[in-house]
């Protein structure tokens, strides 16, 4: 979950405009971290500054050799992704050639899909629909590579609601890429058929959640299921089915080409690659930019942040200058978690819009010190009883506002208290 | 719901499918696979695999709290008052859907799953209304027990409470939505047992309602079990509304006899009043599982509202006017003294064994021969001789292990709302097909519809019918014939040719004919044991020879009229709400009600099974045998039992299986019936 | 007669339950014996005894009525004394006899004391309640059935 990066206190730091640009050692080695070089740039296209329809994208390297690729066979495919360290880039950072790897079982008749999770709802997040707009045949493509390595019939890219101009182009992508004999039966010529198919959500952030994203393709409300059995077993339409990130698939095609130990090269161990990288907040340029890893104070990659007691996430960024009320901003954030709790299990429906209730009040200050203690154990209690790990998203921003703020929310509760007798 | 498909047939092993299949589902679990060994509360218990951590911990004798889960519904997991920690895990795990891993130490009273019950108690509780003492689920409510137990002493809640609007969902069940906790049972109990996709869940988060979206009733004829469902008082009973609390009210086991399911009951009265019916669970879950249909549930306030309470004899004026027993009986006596042999008696849908008997005994001891059910059943061929030719054989269990039904001249839905939840449940879980000849109803679930013409049945049993491959290549098939077909004029060359066709089927079956293809489904609770006791079915008899007394036992269908009588033939009726049957009388005995006496019933399957008497009867009504059984000595041929226990005796004198409360008595002559019917007609 | 002994030798050593069997043994082996009396020694002892307790009786029967305020003169106590006393003619044992009289006395302390209530002096005159029914009909048009 991005949320909790930005309670970071490390993170509120004013990061500079330009970020691409920074020049970091990491402190233990001597290996030297970014800036990410323009060869090894895996979304060419990130601005739009270029051609978008095929044609730009065959220009850039799209659909290059995708055939020989296949053909290679899926071990080969998953070899290169295994090989390339590459991790979820939807925000839990599963390793990405294991989870594809858990679809090659022997087929009991049950077809297999790859169903693309592009229902980017996150706050602060806008990396997928980048790629959706500017560069939708490294989806398209990706598709079909991450498709033959999982023995899938088809992908279902889900899109968010919102995202009407990206699922236009993303459409439009399909269509060329069908037309060019790219999917479809005998995809690329390779012998091997495969569909991708579009559906547009309807704005629910929790429809992101892999297994309620899976129910809101079968056309049911969006609410996650409970696990066991993983989609790996059951999953869409009661078939086997993995659910990867738009970026996850889109940099597939590019670590084939280009190989594994190429990917690997870049970034720590075991957080290897690049990586799409939102800023946004008090910021000269809020932007989406491809980077190796970023260092200021805290190592920016998955195991790095997971030291600092938060998470990479989706690797958004949400900078807050000095002047933010924190409090009001987590209250914010809150807020967002009560309206897009699907309501299904008790901790997640009740505790959220109760932790609302009392962020709403420590806004004004209008509550006793001895709520702090309150509010935490209500967001211990939570934080993993729940279904999907929503629960966890909406618990941690409160757990990191009380662990690096508790000074300011007593501060306020004095100041009310004191206007309060004052008034009266 | 969906109806269950191959993929669901294949996460069988995951708790969704599993949990649901319930106990019946004996032919998905062909082979049992070798148990594991898992510790609860370092208690090692041996289970099967796929065992979720709540069975497990069951095993063990330990319970685990729960609100959204219940055993015949799929699993939903989402109230999370299950969690227990398993050792190793960082975890809490919903008990109610994981299913156990081999070596596994559940903790189900470790400080981690007590800390997780009472936070998930105190989220429960802080939009919960305090209005406990004017809820009607006051002292049986789950939520009640469960915070008593769990829960945490002290509230931290400060800000204001969810109010959501109530439902209206019909005359039975009345909603009270704040108190709601979203557990979903009745979401779920409505679109997988009951058939109808009326209810579901709009909103999200915290504005989440359980509702049918627009405005509507809740259709469903077993929608009263929604009320047994909740855990809480959000659906209760709208006619029982303020009427009693739990601890106030007595319970008394017994059996229903609104249809000839033999629901098993427990009513609940109070200073000899029923306030409500509940469903009990059989032991077996043989019958009505733990459901009850709503005429069964809801009818219990007819039980007070125009009773006969005192004997009658038509006066001069012909009016009825009340009197004394004596009067009455001498009248009624005097006229069957009188009769001299030409006496015959007519008896209705909800009679029972013993008064079924006694009146028997009577008529004949008076030199009639006419004992008659207002129920028809065909008497060609072999008629009612063999038992199981009016008997559901395959017994209503047995529908879960069937793979092809074949409803002919039935509306199961209406006549047994309890057997057309078995059907659906194995359509949903064992893929049974249903297909239907006679009117197209609808019934929840899919069904083929053949026709309405009687003549496929011919094209049926001929072979020459495009089913007939279908039934043929049916390994466990069930043919279920309706009563409003055997009522029909042609109804015993019908019933002929169904009983040939099952006759037939039955070649073609796993088991080497112990399977039994012929069902009968009855639609009234007396007329298994009237067929047994030897009654005739059809008032043919008395139509084409009219009786100089007319003696009608709860008889009120209109089967016999006053214009089927001679003008001097003297009309006895006993019963104990009257209807037309009491109106052409001219003496009238007022008899008790199924929750006023104890006494035998027989059901579709031929299970017998005994009311109890909950209350006395109100006013002057007696016991039906009592009153037969005074009338006997008055007139002079005094029955010769006493107590209830000498009429037994009698029951099993004449038919033994009348008395083995409980079981079903296996009938099995088929290839005879099927020989007499060939005889008879063709 | 053996009841008796038995009975009387419980009442003299009060053993213990398990007893029994062991003492009905030895009371038939023994045979009959002379059987020791409560309180009189002979018939004519206990006559006496039965007549004192009649004459109380009598002599109390004014105050009786007028206590209780009974609906009943002073003829009809009497007429009832004298049955009471009558039902009770044919025992000959003098220690049945004497049982009689300790049990009058106790009768006759609680009604002179007036532990009594009204209707328990009255219960004497109850022989015209209605016998319960017996057999079926007549259970069933009572009402018992």
């Amino acid at each position: 979950m991005a949320a909790i990066a930005r309670i970071t206190p490390t993170l509120k730091t004013v990061l500079n405009p330009g970020i691409s640009s920074v020049l970091v050692r990491r402190h233990s080695s001597t290996k030297v971290y970014g800036p990410l070089a323009d060869e090894d740039r895996i979304f060419t296209n990130l601005y739009g500054r270029h051609e978008w329809r095929l044609k730009g994208a065959m220009a850039r390297g799209d659909w290059y050799k995708t055939k020989e690729i296949l053909n290679k066979g899926v071990d080969w495919i998953l070899g290169e992704i295994k090989t390339s360290g590459l991790r979820g880039r939807g925000g839990a950072g599963f390793p990405t050639g294991m989870k594809w790897g858990f679809m090659n079982k022997p087929s009991d008749g049950r077809p297999k899909y790859l169903v693309v999770n592009a229902d980017e709802g996150e706050p602060g997040t806008c990396k997928d629909r980048e790629i959706m707009r500017h560069d939708p045949h490294k989806l398209v493509e990706g598709c079909l590579v991450a498709g033959k390595a999982m023995g899938a019939r088809a992908a279902y890219i889900y899109i968010r609601g919102e995202f009407y101009n990206e699922a236009s182009n993303m459409q439009v992508a399909i269509n060329e890429a069908y037309k060019a004999g790219f999917l479809g039966k005998n995809a690329c010529g390779s012998g091997y058929d495969f569909d991708v198919f579009m559906h547009r959500g309807a704005g629910a952030y929790i429809c992101g959640e892999e297994t309620a994203l899976i129910e809101s393709l079968e056309g049911k409300q969006g609410k996650p299921r409970l696990k066991p059995p993983f989609p790996a077993d059951v999953g869409v339409f009661g078939c086997p089915t993995t659910v990867a990130n738009v970026e996850t698939v889109a940099v597939a095609p590019t670590i084939c080409r280009r190989g594994g130990s190429w990917f690997v090269g870049m970034g720590r161990t075991r957080n290897s690659g690049t990586k799409l990288f939102n800023i946004s907040g008090h910021v000269n340029n809020p932007c989406t930019v491809e980077e190796e890893i970023v260092c200021e104070e805290a190592i920016m990659d998955f195991d790095g942040l997971v030291a600092c007691q938060t998470s990479l996430g989706t690797a958004a960024v949400i900078v807050m200058n000095k002047q933010t009320d924190i409090v009001k901003a987590i209250a914010r954030l809150i807020e967002f978690y009560k309206h897009e709790s699907c309501g299904q299990c008790t901790p997640c429906r009740e505790g959220v819009s109760w932790m609302f209730k009392i962020m709403t009040r420590f806004v004004k200050g209008d509550a006793q010190p001895e709520e702090i203690d309150a509010l935490w154990e209500v967001s211990k209690q939570i934080e993993g009883h729940t279904i999907c790990a929503l629960g966890d998203g909406a618990a941690w921003p409160v757990q990191g506002l009380i662990r690096h703020f508790r000074p300011v929310l007593e501060e306020r509760m004095a100041s009310h208290a004191a206007a309060k007798a004052v008034a009266n | 719901m969906l109806r269950v498909g191959v993929s669901r047939l294949l996460q069988q092993g995951a708790p969704k499918g599993r949990a649901a299949l319930g106990t019946g589902a004996t032919r998905a679990q062909s082979s049992a696979p070798e148990k594991i060994e898992v510790f609860i509360d370092d208690q090692p218990v041996m289970v099967a695999p796929g065992t979720t951590v709540l069975q497990a911990a069951a095993q063990a004798g330990v319970e685990i709290p729960r609100f959204c889960y219940h055993e015949r519904l799929s699993v939903a997991g989402n109230c999370r008052m299950c969690l227990v920690e398993v050792e190793k895990s960082v975890k809490p795990v919903a008990a109610c859907a994981m299913p156990v891993m081999k070596g596994w130490r559940v903790k189900t009273d470790s400080d981690m799953t007590r800390k997780a019950r009472e936070g998930v108690m105190e989220f429960l509780l802080i939009n919960h209304p305090l209005d406990c003492p004017i809820c009607d689920q006051g002292g049986e409510c789950d939520l009640q027990d469960q915070s008593m137990s769990f829960g945490s002493d002290r509230s931290r809640f400060l800000d204001n409470k969810r109010a959501v609007e109530d439902k209206n969902i019909g005359p039975l069940v009345k909603t009270i939505m704040t108190r709601c906790i979203h557990c979903t049972r009745c979401v779920r109990f409505a679109s997988e047992v009951a058939g109808v996709e009326d209810l579901g869940t709009t909103g999200r988060g915290t504005d989440m309602q359980i509702g049918t979206y627009v405005e509507k009733m809740l259709m469903s004829e077993l929608s009263g079990n929604v009320i047994d469902l909740c855990p809480v008082g959000a659906l209760t009973s709208k006619p029982y509304a303020f009427t009693a609390r739990p601890w106030e009210v007595r319970r008394t086991d017994s059996v229903d006899v609104m249809d000839a399911v033999g629901s098993n009951i427990v009513v609940n009265h109070r200073t000899g009043e029923v306030l409500r019916i509940l469903p009990k669970t059989h032991e077996a879950s043989d019958i009505n599982e733990e459901w009850l249909s709503d005429k069964s549930r809801f009818a219990c306030d007819g039980l007070k509202r125009q009773r006969l309470v005192y004997p009658m004899v038509k006066d001069s004026s012909g009016e009825l006017r009340a009197c004394e027993w004596e009067d009455a009986l001498l009248v009624a006596a005097r006229a069957l003294t009188g009769a001299q042999g030409s006496v015959a008696a007519v008896v209705g849908g909800l009679v029972d064994a013993e008064a079924l008997v006694a009146l028997k005994d009577l008529v004949n001891k008076l030199g009639g021969e006419a004992t008659c059910t207002e129920e028809i059943f065909p008497e060609d061929g072999s008629g009612t001789d063999f038992r199981s030719s009016y008997l559901l054989n395959t017994t209503i269990a047995g529908v879960e292990e069937a793979d092809l039904v074949l409803l002919v001249g039935t509306n199961p839905r209406f006549e047994a709302p309890l057997f057309n939840a078995r059907l659906r449940k194995a359509w949903v879980h064992n893929e049974l097909d249903v297909a239907i000849v006679g009117p197209n109803v609808d019934l929840t679930y899919d069904t083929e519809h053949l026709g309405e013409d009687p003549a496929i049945i011919e094209q049926l049993l001929a072979g020459t019918h495009p089913f007939s491959q279908r039934l043929k290549a049916a390994k466990r098939p069930m043919v279920v014939v309706g009563s409003a077909l055997l009522a029909r004029p042609d109804g015993g060359l019908l019933n002929a040719r169904l009983q040939q066709l099952a006759h037939q089927l039955r070649a073609g079956c796993e088991g080497g004919g112990a399977w039994r293809v012929l069902n009968v489904l009855h639609r009234v609770a007396s007329q298994v044991a009237a067929l047994d006791l030897g009654y005739a079915p059809g008032v043919s008899k008395v139509r084409n020879a009219p009786p100089k007394v007319l003696y009608l036992l709860g008889s009120d269908e209109g089967a016999i009229t006053r214009e089927d009588l001679p003008a001097d033939c003297l009309v006895i009726y006993q019963g104990h709400h009257g209807d037309r049957g009491a109106e052409i009388a001219d003496v009238v005995l007022p008899g008790a009600a199924y929750t006023e006496k104890t006494a035998t019933y027989v059901n579709t399957e031929g299970r017998a099974q005994q009311t109890q008497a909950a209350l006395v009867p109100p006013g002057m009504a007696r016991e039906d045998w009592k009153i037969i059984r005074a009338l006997s000595e008055i007139v002079g041929v005094k029955l010769p039992y006493d107590n209830l226990a000498e009429v037994r005796d009698r029951l099993a004198e004449l038919s033994p299986n009348l008395t083995r409360y409980g079981d079903v008595e296996e009938a099995n002559y088929f290839a005879q019936a099927s020989a007499l019917a060939q005889k008879a007609f063709f | 007669m053996q009841g008796q002994i038995t009975g009387h030798k419980r009442k003299k050593k009060q053993p213990a339950i398990s007893c029994y069997y062991k003492m009905a043994t030895r009371v038939v082996r023994s045979g009959v014996r002379q059987v020791k009396p409560l309180l009189s020694v002979d018939s004519g002892e206990a006559r006496q005894r039965v007549l004192n307790l009649y004459k109380a009786w009598y002599r109390q029967l004014p105050y009786i009525v007028m206590d209780y305020d009974l609906p009943k003169s002073k003829e009809d106590c009497r007429v009832k004394l004298r049955e009471e006393f009558m039902k009770h003619r044919h025992v000959q044992d003098i220690r049945v006899i004497d049982m009689l009289v300790i049990k009058g006395q106790m009768e006759l302390k609680e009604t002179v004391e007036v532990w009594k209530q009204k209707h328990g002096i009255m219960s004497y005159w109850r022989d015209t309640v209605e016998p319960k029914p017996k057999g079926f009909l007549n259970k069933f048009l009572d009402g018992h059935e």
